[in-house]
C-alpha cells in the first residue's frame, strides 16, 4: 500500500511534478515516420502536454509547445516551410530551435522576436519512428536499442489505453501474472470461445528474480521443468526504465513500449522485429502499424489474444490505480523495487544528476539481455503462438510474417543438410549479464 | 488554469507594472493591457469612472529626446 500522496506523486506525469521531472529526462516515440511523411505536421500530446511536430520538406524535424507565442493559436495547424513552421493565424514562424523567424505583421525588431521565443525540444528518426526529447538541456542521446536498428521484419502494433503508464510498467515486473493471465484464464476464454490456448503459458511458476542494472530492471524466472540453466533465468529480460520492456523469444524480437500521453491515457506500443535463424532478409520501405483493439462493440475489453488480456488487466485497474488501498504480497516484490527506482530517480533527478539509462556516450547500438528460448517453448512453437495468440493477429502483415519464420525453419533444415551456417539477425544478448538474484528473489516452491 | 510556462516570466513583469490607477481621476484603472512594440512595452490603459484612455509606457532611469533630421 502507499498513501495517496505516495500515489500521487508516483502517478504524475506533468512539468514541476517530481515523476514528471524524472519523465522529461528521456526521449519518447511521438509519431510513425509514415506519418510525417502522409502530412508534415502532427499535434502530438506526451506527458501531459500538447506539442506541434513536423517535418520540413528536405526532412529537418522540429517541436514545438502547441500554442502560439503570439495568441495561442494551434502550431499544429501550422503551415510547414523549408525554414520552419508560420503559425496559420498570422503567420509568425518558428525554426527548429524555436526561435521566432519572421512577425509578417510588426515592424521589423528582433529584440519583440527574441521576447517570442517558442521552446524547441529536440527530434530524430530510428527504426520507422519519430522521437522527441522535451526535457532540460544538454540533452542526452537517443539510445539505439537493439530492436531499433537491427535487421529483421518489423510492424508496430498500438492502442492508446485509457489508464496511467505506472500500473502498466508495474505488469513488467510481475512474472506470476503470465501463468493465471495468459494460462489459466487463457484457457477458459478459449473453453467458451472454441480455441485452444497456448500450454507453454499456464506452465508454474517455481521463481522469480529481479536484478537491478544499468537500464532497469532484470526479470527472472523459472517455471515448472526448469531449473536455474534455462534462460528465463539466467538471461531473463528487462524493464528498461522508465517507460518500457524489452522481450522475445523464438526468433522474435520486441520493445513494448508505454508512452506516457498524460496522467490518465498510455500509447502502448509492440515494437516488433520477426529475425528467426534462417532469416531471409525483405525489403521495407516502411514499418507499418496497425492498431489493436481494445475494447469491443458491447464495450467489453477482447480478452482473446494475450496483450488483450494484459488490457484488460490494466485498465481494469483504474484510471489511476488506488494504491491506498490495494493488497501486494511477496510474490509482488518486483513491484515494490520498481517503486524504489522511481523514487531513486526522483532524488537523483533534484540531486542535478541524470536519472537512470540516460546515454551520452555516442553508440552504433545497445543490445539488452533477453532470453532467447522463451518458456522453454522451443523457439519455432513459440513464434507460431506469438503469432497466432497475441496481437499480430490483427497485423497486416500476418500472412507475411507467418512466411518469415515458416522460410526460415526451412533454410535452417537446408543449411544445416549442407553443412553451412544459418544466418541469423543479431539482436538482445541471449547469455547471462549479470549473475542472478541480487536484488530480490522469491521462491514459491 | 496552467499558464503557459514558457512565459511565466512576462505574466510576473505585466502583474508588477501593470499601471493601477487613473491619472486622470485616480480611481482603479478598467484596462491595463499590454503589448510590445519594437524594444518598448505599453499598456494601453482605460478608465470606465472618466472615460480616459491612454497609453503608459516603461521607461526605467533612461530619457529619450528625438533625434534631428541629420
Ligand atoms: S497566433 Fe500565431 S501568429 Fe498569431
Ligand atoms: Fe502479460
Ligand atoms: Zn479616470
Amino acid at each position: 500500500m502507499l498513501t495517496a500522496e505516495q500515489n500521487d506523486e508516483l502517478t504524475a506525469v506533468e512539468a514541476g511534478t517530481r515523476m514528471g521531472e524524472v519523465l522529461r529526462r528521456y526521449w519518447y516515440p511521438v509519431a510513425f515516420a509514415r506519418e510525417l511523411a502522409e502530412f508534415p505536421v502532427k499535434r502530438v500530446e506526451l506527458l501531459g502536454e500538447f506539442f506541434a511536430l513536423w517535418r520540413s520538406p528536405s526532412g529537418r524535424y522540429g517541436i514545438i509547445p502547441e500554442p502560439c507565442p503570439h495568441r495561442k493559436a494551434s502550431m499544429a495547424y501550422g503551415v510547414v516551410e523549408e525554414d520552419g513552421l508560420r503559425c496559420p493565424y498570422h503567420g509568425w514562424r518558428f525554426d527548429t530551435d524555436g526561435v521566432c523567424t519572421d512577425q509578417p505583421a510588426e515592424k521589423d525588431n528582433t529584440n519583440f522576436q527574441n521576447r517570442v521565443r517558442a521552446t524547441a525540444g529536440k527530434v530524430e528518426e530510428l527504426g520507422g519512428l519519430v522521437w522527441a526529447y522535451v526535457g532540460p538541456d544538454p540533452a542526452p542521446l537517443l539510445p539505439r536499442f537493439d530492436v531499433y536498428v537491427m535487421d529483421g521484419f518489423r510492424d508496430i502494433g498500438w492502442a492508446d489505453l485509457p489508464c496511467n503508464y505506472v500500473q502498466i510498467m508495474e505488469n513488467a515486473v510481475d512474472p506470476h501474472h503470465v501463468e493465471y493471465l495468459h494460462g489459466r484464464y487463457f484457457e477458459f476464454i478459449g473453453a467458451h470461445e472454441g480455441f485452444t490456448a497456448p500450454a507453454s503459458f499456464g506452465k508454474q511458476h517455481q521463481r522469480i528474480g529481479f536484478d537491478a542494472f544499468e537500464y532497469g530492471i532484470i526479470k527472472r524466472r523459472i517455471l515448472a521443468g526448469a531449473s536455474e540453466e534455462n534462460d528465463d533465468w539466467k538471461v531473463g529480460h528487462p524493464l528498461v526504465f522508465p517507460y518500457n520492456m524489452r522481450v522475445g523469444g523464438g526468433g522474435i524480437h520486441q520493445m513494448q513500449i508505454r508512452v506516457p500521453i498524460n496522467r490518465t491515457t498510455t500509447r502502448f506500443m509492440l515494437y516488433t522485429v520477426h529475425a528467426p535463424e534462417g532469416y531471409e532478409p525483405l525489403e521495407q520501405p516502411a514499418v507499418p502499424d496497425y492498431e489493436i483493439p481494445v475494447f469491443d462493440e458491447r464495450g467489453r475489453h477482447v480478452v482473446n489474444y494475450v496483450e488483450g488480456q494484459d488490457i484488460m488487466a490494466w485498465c481494469t485497474q483504474g484510471p489511476i490505480t488506488d494504491r491506498t488501498t490495494e493488497h501486494l504480497g511477496r510474490s509482488d516484490i518486483g513491484v515494490a523495487m520498481l517503486r524504489k527506482m522511481f523514487k531513486q530517480q526522483m532524488a537523483a533527478v533534484e540531486n542535478g544528476e541524470d536519472p537512470l539509462g540516460t546515454v551520452r556516450e555516442p553508440h552504433e547500438r545497445i543490445d539488452l539481455p533477453c532470453e532467447k528460448d522463451k518458456f522453454h517453448a522451443g523457439g519455432a512453437q513459440f513464434a507460431l503462438d506469438f503469432c497466432d495468440m497475441g496481437s499480430t493477429r490483427f497485423s497486416p502483415m500476418l500472412d507475411t510474417i507467418r512466411k518469415v519464420h515458416l522460410s526460415a525453419a526451412d533454410r535452417v533444415v537446408k543449411d544445416k543438410a549442407a553443412g553451412r551456417p544459418s544466418f541469423t539477425p543479431e539482436g538482445g544478448i541471449g547469455t547471462a549479464t549479470l549473475t542472478p538474484g541480487t536484488s530480490a528473489q522469491v521462491d514459491s516452491e | 488554469m496552467i499558464g503557459d510556462r514558457r512565459f511565466a516570466a512576462d505574466a510576473d513583469a505585466h502583474r508588477r507594472d501593470q499601471p493601477r490607477y487613473c491619472p486622470a481621476c485616480a480611481t482603479a484603472l478598467d484596462l491595463a493591457s499590454e503589448f510590445w512594440e519594437g524594444d518598448e512595452r505599453r499598456f494601453y490603459c482605460w478608465c470606465a469612472s472618466c472615460e480616459w484612455t491612454g497609453e503608459v509606457t516603461t521607461t526605467g532611469a533612461t530619457a529619450l529626446g528625438h533625434e534631428p533630421e541629420h
